[in-house]
């Protein structure tokens, strides 16, 4: 029986979830799958019991991996009535070197010829919501954002890297539609997430009404 | 560079992540014993004194470079390409650190503990297999100077 297929370690903020195909030429075959992880350097691999005979092919192991400054294995076989495929493995896994940074919370605040920027660091998972908050800030010191801002009305966009966690946009268009895109990004860390986007218009020119009157 | 409270050493920290990176897979998949670490005792080390970090800073990179690197013998002339790159960072990096006062690179008994445990896990492996171990190893020792130098410049 084959084994399952691209085994790998799916992790956004330190949520780490162990993903994988089926097994190759038994699709539509009703399978089930069991997991097992491994901390680099202990003796034993260790089952987690909600993921034992599972139809799904994914396991949140955010837990068994949460001490992100260790690294781990995990593996996955098929099952099949009575029979099961060999172990399928992943790499070795550094939730430290390989989660993704997600975006960070993006509040907007607009006048008529600026735009003040207002970002808050990403949140490492938690195991559940009542425990303290990390911010992934804390972890990665070197965090730092992309920045990128469109004016729907010229079509022109800039970029810019910031670290610290609020700015101002000065010499915008009154009454234009601005469209702010940011992305979280640690040197020397995978790729980043889906940026988060949010638009803001600013406000009509008051001294233009003003001659009108 | 990167500086760590009183030395500053000069590391290139992204060429050494990604020639690391390029290597990583066939290096730790080469490593069959997975119930054994030689960097462990860096993950205990995080409560180490900043005023350890430059002697701990120098031990590791004189293991590197005196010991795995001199056990390793690679076959594969693109790991061995990314190797040498990876040890003449450490030579630079030596040079730098050199030239830091010695009163500045003070090792605690804590601090050469830390690296005594490192040396003595090496020892307990055959010496091709510790010295894969250790090259596979090398992001936890990089993750562990990301961590402890301060970005100066």
């Amino acid at each position: 029986m084959p084994k399952p297929t691209n085994i790998t370690f799916f992790s956004i903020n330190m949520k780490n979830v162990l993903q994988w195909n089926p097994p190759e030429g038994l699709h539509g075959i009703e399978l089930t799958y069991t997991v097992q992880y491994f901390i680099y350097g202990q003796k034993k691999w260790l089952s987690k019991s909600e993921c034992r005979q599972i139809n799904r092919t994914y396991c949140d192991l955010s837990t068994e991996t949460s001490d992100y400054e260790h690294q781990y294995y995990a593996k996955v076989k098929a099952i099949w009535e009575a029979n099961c495929s060999e172990w399928a493995e992943t790499e070795r896994f550094y939730p430290l070197l390989e989660t993704q940074i997600g975006p960070p919370e993006v509040a907007l605040a607009a006048s008529e010829k600026s735009i003040s920027i207002v970002l808050t660091a990403p949140e490492k998972w938690k195991r559940n919501p009542e425990d303290p908050t990390v911010s992934m800030q804390q972890i990665y010191s070197s965090l730092n954002y992309n920045i990128s801002v469109y004016n729907t009305k010229s079509k022109r966009m800039w970029s810019q890297f910031v670290t610290n966690h609020t700015l101002v946009l000065s010499w915008l268009e009154p009454n234009t539609l601005y469209c702010v895109t940011v992305e979280s990004f640690v040197p020397g860390l995978p790729g980043h997430t889906q940026p988060s986007q949010q638009c803001v218009s600013t406000l009509k020119d008051q001294t233009s009404t003003l001659k009108v009157k | 560079s990167l500086g760590f409270r009183r030395c500053l050493i000069s590391v290139d920290m992204r060429h050494l992540e990604r020639s690391f990176q390029e290597i990583k897979r066939t290096l730790q998949n080469k490593d069959v014993f997975q119930n054994v670490t030689i960097l462990s005792t860096l993950q205990s080390l995080q409560g180490i004194k900043p005023i350890d970090v430059c002697c701990v800073t120098r031990n590791l990179l004189a293991f590197y470079m005196d010991k795995v690197l001199k056990d390793h013998q690679e076959p594969n002339p693109q790991i061995r390409r990314q190797i040498s790159s990876i040890a003449n960072s450490f030579l630079h990096t030596q040079k730098t650190l050199q030239q830091c006062e010695q009163r500045w690179c003070h090792c605690s008994q804590e601090a050469t503990n830390a690296t005594s445990i490192i040396q003595d896990n090496y020892d307990q492996l055959e010496v091709r297999a510790a010295a894969i171990k250790s090259l596979g190893e090398l992001d936890i020792f990089l993750a562990w100077i990301n961590k402890n130098h301060q970005e100066t410049s």
